[in-house]
């Protein structure tokens, strides 16, 4: 009882002290200065993009799955709408249905690579960053509990409740949601699409194990192979359309579209985010940039002494609500 | 003489014969048309000894019945040339015909008479009796404890089998071996391989028709679900035609794939007419037997393999299961698709409140005053 009272105290110490932290305005760094949150609102940005995120390997990755799925869909979708007007269309486009089935599975294999590529190079960069001592796993995709308390004080801002964005990291709540989501359905789809493709093989593969484990007897174990069956045709048709879906109506205009973004975003072929961009909202990311990047934080002193912030100033202009546009800029209310 | 003048000369040599190419397009012309005329198909000739067409010619011959209904006895000879009954003289079918001009008539075309072609290697006449009898023994043959409605709705050979769409193949070849007994159906055995292994596209597949005709032709009937139930089918065997569009054969047939698998294809062994419910031991889908059958396309088939459904249905009653599976995933779709995009709306509205554009230019996208109003501002509108 002790122990669970220790425990909770120590989430609501936790939980108060992050909230103080992001709170704070300004953010003291080491040979640059106070740092206002919201200074990405007067950083110089290349749409091209300033500051790394992705290694080639990501953004090669990125790109085999994005080819690979444009195909994927295309060929697929026929099947699964066999009965619409539009499917002997679609198909007739690659040359008929069997030669469509062909390319979908090419570029099932494909994927395939690219998800094993990933995995390859997520693990050894890891090793390499623990080997380095570097590694901090607050900088990757793992699911913390801050960004559930991230999400929460996101919509406070979007309603104006709040008056900036919180502090996150390299990854935000929304794309670790992504992250997440992708691994299930590369599982589903993969185990659900070789179900479709060697039938003999996984019907013979899935009874047998599973009736070892979860004796039936008699006629109930090889039903499974029929249930089985069922289950992998559903399931690979579902969890595709809801890619399909989410990456249509949510990825691309969560990427592309969005203000800030339009017309496109060239991260994805150049690895790299845009300063004001990188501040919104991986405002710990960008520190991680200051600390590591020595152009980055002299661009970032400039400013600051451009924009008449020093140490001194910080100790007493420390207010939450107020916005370094109405204080400092006097080039904001021009440009606006 | 200057070599110049040598080149420039309009000589007769070959070599500027060939190079002025107008010379050479009429002959060409002349041989393309030569040989087109060597290489065109004569037009078959009509097997009409007894002059059937002299009447039967003419586009607009028939006549409406008592009952207001529209005959057309019109005979394209130009389709019954092409057609497999080329050789075959009217007569030999409707055998009911002696005299011309002739009687109305009233019989129907037995196809078990005997033609008089004579096949190689055969000593009789041609007939189709064989491959009746095999019929007459399948789920389709006619039995005398058939209700009223059952024997009607039975099919019989014109029902399925019309001429006019003899339509030429797609060929895989290799496979002939076990579709000789297609021959067999109907030829006598000596002689048979021999004398079709090099004449026939036949042999190399299953059926003459394509997957899509064979799944058009059966679904006539067993499609309408009505007649079906009134004929008192299976629970599988009314919505067959259903189901079979749901599973991946269904599908890719309908996309127009050659290779998948249609209604004959699992559901009667090589001599084709032989059809039987699957309680039979004789079907092709007996308990017994599905495994061979699938074994015709599936090379690694086991006891668990032919449990697979190839009628698949997601019905409640079914497949309770799979049923609250597929209900599941479109929940998470819908959740997923309407709070993700909601909050990218969301979100969207609140940076824009905040002061960011749409449009990322001029080095950055913030170029608009914050239109929130802090606590003080609101304290003073109050």
């Amino acid at each position: 009882m002790t122990a669970f009272a220790k425990v909770f105290s120590k989430m609501i110490e936790i939980g108060a002290r992050q909230k103080a932290e992001a709170a704070e305005y300004y953010t003291h760094v080491e040979g640059v200065g106070p740092v206002p949150r919201d200074i990405y609102k007067h950083v110089k940005s290349d749409p091209l993009g300033d500051l790394p995120r992705y290694s080639p390997h990501i953004v090669i990755q990125h790109f085999l799955v994005f080819i690979t799925f444009i195909f994927l869909a295309a060929t697929g979708l026929p099947i699964y709408f066999s009965d619409q007007f539009w499917a002997q269309y679609f198909v007739s486009l690659f040359g008929g249905i069997d030669v469509a089935r062909r390319i979908h599975r090419i570029c099932a294999f494909i994927m395939m690579f690219a998800a094993a590529y990933h995995i390859i190079t997520i693990v050894g960069g890891t090793l390499r960053k623990i080997r380095h001592h570097e590694f901090d796993y607050k900088r990757t995709q793992l699911p913390r509990l801050k960004d559930l308390f991230d999400l929460i004080h996101d919509i406070k801002y979007f309603l104006g409740r709040a008056p900036y964005r919180p502090k996150m990291e390299k990854f935000m709540y929304k794309q670790k949601a992504h992250y997440l989501a992708i691994i299930w359905g590369n599982f589903v789809l993969i185990a659900a699409g070789s179900a479709l493709l060697f039938p003999d093989v996984m019907a013979k593969l899935f009874p047998e194990t599973l009736g070892k484990i979860i004796p039936l007897g008699g006629a109930g174990v090889e039903s499974y192979s029929a249930f089985f069956q069922d289950l992998a045709r559903l399931m690979h048709a579902d969890e595709a359309v809801m890619a399909l879906i989410l990456l249509a109506f949510w990825h691309w205009t969560n990427v592309h579209v969005v203000p800030g973004r339009f017309p496109i975003q060239w991260a994805f072929l150049t690895g790299k985010i845009t300063r004001e961009h990188q501040i919104e909202e991986h405002f710990l990311e960008y520190l991680h940039n200051l600390r590591e990047i020595p152009e980055e934080r002299e661009y970032m002193k400039n400013l600051l002494k451009e924009l008449g912030i020093d140490g001194s100033k910080a100790v007493s202009a420390v207010d939450p609500n107020g916005s370094l546009a109405q204080e400092a800029d006097p080039a904001a209310g021009e440009k606006a | 003489m200057k070599p110049e003048s040598a080149i420039k000369a309009p000589g007769l040599k070959m070599s500027n014969f060939f190079k002025n190419k107008s010379i050479y397009i009429f002959p060409a012309i002349l041989v393309a048309v030569i040989s087109m005329l060597l290489l065109s198909r004569p037009s078959a000739e009509a097997a009409d000894e007894y002059n059937c067409l002299l009447c039967h010619k003419h586009r607009k011959m028939g006549r409406i019945d008592q009952n207001g209904k529209r005959w057309n006895y019109n005979v394209d000879e130009i389709l019954y040339n092409h057609s497999v009954h080329r050789s075959v003289e009217c007569p030999d079918c409707h055998t009911y015909i002696t005299k011309i001009p002739h009687d109305p008539v009233t019989q129907k075309v037995n196809c078990g008479n005997q033609c008089h072609i004579k096949p190689p290697f055969a000593q009789k006449d041609f007939s189709h009796d064989k491959i009746i009898d095999i019929y007459n023994h399948s789920a389709h043959g006619i039995r005398p404890e058939d209700s009223e409605a059952l024997k009607n709705a039975k099919p019989y050979c014109k029902y399925c089998h019309l001429n006019p769409i003899y339509i030429p193949l797609y060929e895989e070849p290799g496979i002939y071996k076990q579709t000789l007994q297609r021959c067999f159906n109907c030829h006598p055995q000596r002689g048979v391989i021999q004398a079709y292994r090099h004449i026939t596209h036949r042999l190399r597949k299953k059926t003459s028709r394509s997957p899509q005709e064979i799944v058009h032709i059966c679904a006539t009937c067993h499609k309408n679900e009505e007649l079906m139930k009134k004929l008192h089918l299976s629970e599988i065997g009314v919505t067959a035609v259903k189901t079979y569009y749901q599973s991946i054969h269904g599908k890719l047939v309908q996309l127009g794939s050659h290779k998948a698998a249609d209604c004959i294809s699992c559901h009667a062994s090589n001599a084709l007419h032989d059809i039987y419910k699957k309680e039979n031991p004789r079907a092709t889908i007996y308990k017994d037997n599905i495994e061979k059958t699938c074994h015709q396309c599936h090379k690694e088939t086991s006891s668990y393999f032919i449990k697979i459904a190839v009628h698949p249905s997601e019905e409640h009653s079914e497949n309770p299961i799979i049923y609250l599976v597929s209900i599941f995933f479109r929940v998470v779709l819908y959740a997923a698709v309407l709070s993700m995009v909601g909050h990218m709306l969301f979100e969207t509205f609140g940076r824009r409140k905040h002061g960011i554009r749409f449009f990322f230019r001029d080095g950055t996208s913030w170029r608009k005053r914050s239109r929130r109003r802090s606590k003080k501002e609101k304290k003073q509108a109050e």
